[in-house]
């Protein structure tokens, strides 16, 4: 894995879900109040950000900001949910079954084909171009037994696959890769998009670098602009993985995007990453990918096989957690005496 | 929770409810915080501090007299690589304790396990913080019985329902096993990489920033506050940090009692302005965050930017 140079096969680190106590909260709230019986599928909004420190990825995390309102407290507040450069929003969809059979029912693999074709069609839209968040659309399927006060669920990252997969080759800290001068301008362009709110929580970017080192982050939607300057063209995105060796989930489906959208077969991407909240040219990482995708990817009409389940302390099982000593009024009652 | 400190928190919620949020100025003097300045503060940490943000929380539990969209402020996914526990009986090993108060047994702990900078001199006149009061009563018995002795003898064995075979397995561009990555040099293979979401809320009651923990396992599963005093330095744990309910989110959450934080604050403006350092008030959440770190050295959050503490005299 260490020898990158002869191009060995690009590894993604998967991205790792993380729920906060709010969101099952409100699920149980929604659950009871509004939904019913109701178990058709909810568009919910998961939150990630660039990894920012060197000893811990960062995650896909779901808040109660994650489901739809309870109807009783819909004030308009949506302004406030918006995203900022801590919490990137990114579509998802929530399938949460009435009985526990029910649960371990559900057909995982046609749900996550199924995202992956939205994905897919995103991308041949040309949707991905104007809303990058797409590319990490997630599943979400849930179990809510509101009388033990547990949640049964699952998480995928639904991931294009390249057939053959893309080959890497040198990659290392973008510190080491560019020159000094460039890679303080790559680091100062991409404060700036950071620090902007029109444009810190869009995760997937395009960084130009011109003959005289100076770097620009523009959104993918200039991407034929950037083609008539004489100019390095990074791709960038948000890197939640801390790795050193190895580019983070989101760039799977970005590498499908750039190879199925323009054409291209060797792409030089930049994992972005940040320590306490700055970028960091010494954890951030260039490489080069070599995509040689087979015949069918210039077919819209045929979505590729996708992978991305998300593993449970490595195995292909659910996680559970038991919210009984927070949420059940009986508990409640007793440790309140 | 025990009885004392439940009359406490009624004591505190109704005078809540019936005085208004100080307005006038009394940081200099109190080192306490008035509403407006709070939010100065805070904006000051955001942009300084990018980790950190302003957030609304649950409606519901919105408080009137801070605006909508900066009710408390929050950093998540914190790494905490160590217990703090583990690391104060590595310390005793090697040489013992230090307080930095030698009067009683109660004074802050020096900040071992923390990143070595330090700010001259005024850091090492920092006060202890005085014995605390509720602390005295005794350990809060009721943590056992709220979060329940008995195991989680409800959840099956997910084993059950393991999936077969897929994709995942072979496809050659997923990397293996890394949901875990320990960054542990010890040999027992036991891996300790916590996060912890930490929030800063206003305490209208004893007017000052009150901090809140959030800890999360090493597969990112929701930890017990119980577990969460392993990272709190244990001259604290079950004293001046005990278990609540968050003003702005769901559930019970490990949180600094505030009653003190007045008191340690205008000791610590009172050591810059004998040196000479006039404090400012947006600097008030970087000197609060310093002086927390006393108490969850192992935590790793971010208030460590070079910063001019106040307009210097010199």
């Amino acid at each position: 894995m260490s020898q990158n140079d002869n191009g060995s096969v690009l590894q993604f680190a998967p991205f790792q879900s993380l729920v906060d106590e709010g969101f099952w909260h409100r699920l149980s709230s929604l659950k009871l109040n509004t939904l019913g019986i109701d178990d058709s599928p909810i568009s919910i909004t998961g939150f990630y950000a660039p990894c920012s420190h060197p000893n811990v990825s960062n995650h896909l995390t779901l808040l109660s900001e994650s489901l739809p309102m309870d109807q009783d407290d819909k004030l308009s507040v949506s302004a406030i949910i918006r995203g900022n450069r801590n919490r990137c929003s990114v579509p998802g969809i929530l399938y949460n079954t009435n009985t526990i059979e029910s649960f371990h029912a559900l057909d995982k693999q046609s749900l996550l084909k199924a995202e992956a074709k939205k994905i897919w069609e995103d991308i041949h839209s040309g949707k991905a171009e104007e809303d990058s968040a797409v590319l990490s659309r997630f599943l979400l399927i849930s179990f809510a037994d509101l009388k033990k006060w547990s949640f049964h669920y699952w998480f995928a990252f639904p991931a294009l696959m390249l057939d053959p997969p893309a080959l890497v080759v040198g990659m290392k800290p973008t510190s080491q890769y560019f020159s000094l001068e460039e890679a303080e301008s790559i680091s100062a362009a991409c404060n700036e998009w950071r620090n902007s709110s029109s444009t810190t929580d869009i995760p997937f970017f395009l960084v130009c670098i011109d003959s005289n080192s100076h770097a620009t982050v523009r959104p993918l939607k200039d991407w034929e602009v950037c083609q008539g300057e004489d100019s390095k063209l990074l791709f960038g995105f948000y890197d939640p993985c801390h790795l050193p060796n190895n580019p983070g989930w989101p760039l799977r489906n970005f590498l499908a995007f750039i190879y199925a959208r323009w054409d291209i077969k060797k792409v030089q991407f930049l994992c972005y990453r940040e320590s306490r909240g700055f970028a960091d040219m010494g954890l951030s990482l260039v490489g080069e990918a070599l995509v040689s995708a087979p015949q069918g990817w210039r077919d819209p009409q045929s979505v590729p096989s996708a992978v991305g389940l998300e593993l449970n302390r490595g195995k292909k099982i659910p996680r559970c957690i038991s919210l009984a000593k927070s949420m059940d009024p009986t508990r409640l009652a007793i440790s309140a005496a | 929770m025990v009885l004392s400190q439940k009359l406490h928190e009624a004591f505190k919620g109704t005078v809540e409810r019936i005085t208004g949020p100080r307005t006038v100025s009394a940081f200099k003097e109190k080192g306490v915080l008035s509403v407006s300045e709070f939010i100065i503060a805070g904006d000051n940490l955001v942009s300084k501090c990018p980790t950190w943000s302003w957030e609304s929380g649950e409606p519901s539990k919105r408080k009137s007299y801070l605006p909508p969209e900066k009710q408390y402020l929050i950093t998540r996914n914190v790494p905490c690589l160590r217990r703090a526990a583990s690391v104060e009986e590595e310390y005793e090993a090697a040489g013992g304790e230090v307080l930095l108060d030698n009067d009683d047994n109660d004074g802050w702990l020096a900040t071992h396990g923390k990143p070595t900078e330090t700010n001259g001199d005024a850091e090492e006149n920092l006060p202890s913080m005085e014995t605390l009061e509720i602390g005295k009563n005794g350990t809060i018995k009721s943590i056992s019985s709220y979060f329940g002795g008995e195991e989680e003898e409800d959840i099956p064995d997910m084993a059950d329902y393991e999936e077969p075979d897929n994709l995942i397995e072979t496809d050659a561009a997923t990397l293996q096993s890394t949901y875990i990555i320990a960054h542990e040099p010890d040999d027992d293979n036991i891996l300790r990489t916590r996060t912890y979401d930490v929030s800063i809320t206003y305490d209208k009651y004893y007017q000052t920033p009150r901090v809140w923990l959030t800890g999360y396992d090493e597969s990112r599963r929701l930890l017990e506050p119980e577990l969460v005093l392993e990272d709190v330095s244990q001259d604290h744990a079950r004293k001046t940090v005990t278990i609540e309910d968050h003003p702005h989110l769901p559930g019970k959450h490990a949180s600094v009692h505030p009653c003190r934080h007045g008191a340690v604050m205008k000791k610590i403006i009172d050591v810059l302005m004998s040196h000479g350092v006039e404090p400012e008030v947006d600097k008030y959440l970087f000197l609060f965050l310093k002086f927390v770190a006393s108490v969850i050295p192992t935590i790793e959050y971010d208030y460590t930017m070079d910063f001019d503490l106040g307009s210097s005299s010199n």
